[in-house]
C-alpha cells in the first residue's frame, strides 16, 4: 500500500465537518470580550509612580519653588533631561506649552482627587497603558521598570519629575495625567505614558476613579 | 472600539502585541482563527464541546498574550497547542466520539448530505481509521491530527506542543504506521 494513503485518507476523514459559523462562535467570542475587561481590580501604573514619589520623599531635601510662574517650572538639564517641578494642579495647557518650548510634544491633565481619564485615551507605545493586568505589584514593577514611558517620565521627588527626551521617538507624545492626592506631603500622583508615534491622544473623559 | 482595516491585514504577531494596549484587538485573532479552530475540535471531541474549548483557548491565550514570542508571525500554533491541551483534559469525550462513529458511521456533526453521497466507501475507509485513532496514544494522537486535520507543518507542530521536531517526525511515523496498519486489515478484510 502507497505509504501516504492512510494519510490522505485521514485528511479527508469527517472533512464534511464544516467551519464554525459566526453564530456558533458567538458564545465563545461573547465569552473571549468579556475576559478581555478585566473585573478584578487592577494595581495600576499611576499608583506605583505614586509609591515612588513617596519613596523619594524620604530623601528629598526642601522643595525649591520654580520662580517662573507659581503653579510649575521647567528647567533643562545640561545631560538634556527636563526637570518639571509641579506645585500646583493648575492650567495645563500653559505646561504643555512650556514643554513644547523645550522640544517635548505633551498632554497634560490635571486631576482632582477621586479622578481619572477613561482609557483608553490614546495607543501606547508599550505595556504600560492599557496592558495585560499584572499580578500584584512585583509584576507591576518589572513592566514598568522595563518600559521607555517610565524612562521618558520618571517622578524624581513628590514635586518634580525627569522628563528624558532620548527616550521620546519623532512623532510621540508625552501623556501625563496628574492627580490631586489631597495629601500636602505628597500633593499629587502622575501616569506618565508615551502615545504611538502620529497618533492621536483623545482628550481625558473623566471618570470616579477612588484608586 | 472600531477596528480598523489596517488592523484586520496585519499578522498575527502584530495583533497580539497591539492586543496588550488595546484588549478588543484580540477579538479580530479570534475572528481569524476560531472558525478552523473550531472545525478542528469539533472533529476530535463533537460539537457539544467545541465551543467550550474554543473560548477557552482564546481566553487562556489572551492571559498569555504577554508571553507570546513575536518572532512567530501565525499565532496558530500557539492556538492549537493550547488547544491540545484543553482536548487532552477531555479523552473520554473523545475515545466516546470514536466509540460512537465505529457503531453509527455517523459523526455528530458532519453535514448529513455530503456524507451520502460516497457514503459506503467513506465509511469502508473512516470506520478502520476511527479504530485506529483509539488505539492511538494520546502524545501520538496530538500529533498526527495537528499534522493531518490542522495542516500544521513539523516544525508547526513541535512549536504547538513544545516538543523537539525528532520528536514529532517519530510520533508522526509511529502513528501512521499504524493507521495504515489499520487500513490494510480492512482491506484484507480481517
Amino acid at each position: 500500500m502507497d505509504s501516504l494513503k492512510g494519510m490522505d485518507s485521514l485528511k479527508t476523514m469527517w472533512a464534511a465537518v464544516p467551519p464554525a459559523t459566526p453564530q456558533e462562535l458567538a458564545g465563545a467570542r461573547r465569552r473571549l470580550l468579556d475576559g478581555t475587561r478585566p473585573r478584578r481590580r487592577l494595581v495600576t501604573v499611576p499608583r506605583l509612580l505614586a509609591a515612588a514619589g513617596a519613596a523619594a520623599a524620604v530623601a528629598v531635601a526642601p522643595l525649591v519653588i520654580g520662580n517662573d510662574t507659581p503653579a510649575y517650572a521647567v528647567a533643562k538639564g545640561s545631560d538634556g533631561t527636563l526637570t518639571v517641578t509641579v506645585n500646583e494642579l493648575r492650567d495645563p495647557d500653559g505646561l504643555e506649552a512650556k514643554l513644547s518650548a523645550s522640544g517635548v510634544k505633551s498632554d497634560v491633565t490635571f486631576l482632582t482627587a477621586g479622578q481619572g481619564c477613561a482609557a483608553p485615551r490614546f495607543a501606547g507605545v508599550d505595556a504600560t497603558y492599557g496592558g495585560s493586568p499584572v499580578a500584584g505589584s512585583e509584576g507591576l514593577r518589572e513592566l514598568v521598570n522595563g518600559s521607555r514611558s517610565s524612562k521618558a517620565a520618571q517622578v524624581t521627588s513628590v514635586r518634580t519629575i525627569r522628563i528624558s527626551p532620548e527616550y521620546i521617538k519623532p512623532g510621540e507624545t508625552l501623556v501625563l495625567e496628574f492627580r490631586d492626592n489631597g495629601n500636602a506631603q505628597i500633593p499629587w500622583r502622575l501616569g506618565g505614558w508615551l502615545a504611538q508615534a502620529d497618533t492621536p491622544v483623545q482628550p481625558c473623559t473623566i471618570v470616579e476613579d477612588a484608586g | 472600539m472600531t477596528i480598523s482595516r489596517e488592523v484586520i491585514e496585519v499578522d498575527d504577531a502584530t495583533l497580539i502585541e497591539r492586543s496588550l494596549n488595546e484588549p478588543e484587538i484580540f477579538a479580530v485573532l479570534f475572528d481569524r482563527h476560531a472558525p478552523l479552530l473550531h472545525r478542528y475540535v469539533t472533529r476530535r471531541l463533537g460539537p457539544s464541546e467545541a465551543e467550550d474549548v474554543v473560548a477557552d483557548t482564546f481566553l487562556a491565550a489572551f492571559q498569555r498574550r504577554g508571553d507570546y514570542d513575536r518572532g512567530r508571525s501565525d499565532a496558530r500554533p500557539w492556538l492549537y497547542g493550547i488547544a491540545s491541551n484543553l482536548i487532552g483534559k477531555r479523552r473520554r469525550t473523545e475515545t466516546n466520539l470514536y466509540r460512537a462513529y465505529i457503531r453509527s458511521g455517523v459523526h455528530p456533526a458532519e453535514i448529513p448530505g455530503r456524507q451520502l453521497e460516497d457514503g459506503v466507501n467513506t465509511l469502508a475507509v473512516n470506520r478502520p481509521l476511527a479504530r485506529a485513532l483509539l488505539g492511538l496514544a494520546r502524545a501520538d494522537r496530538d500529533v498526527l491530527l495537528l499534522v493531518a486535520w490542522a495542516e500544521l507543518s513539523y516544525q508547526e507542530v513541535a512549536d504547538a506542543l513544545a516538543i523537539p521536531p525528532g520528536t514529532v517526525a517519530s510520533r508522526l511515523n509511529r502513528a501512521r504506521l499504524q493507521i495504515r496498519q489499520a487500513l490494510s486489515q480492512e482491506e484484507r478484510g480481517e
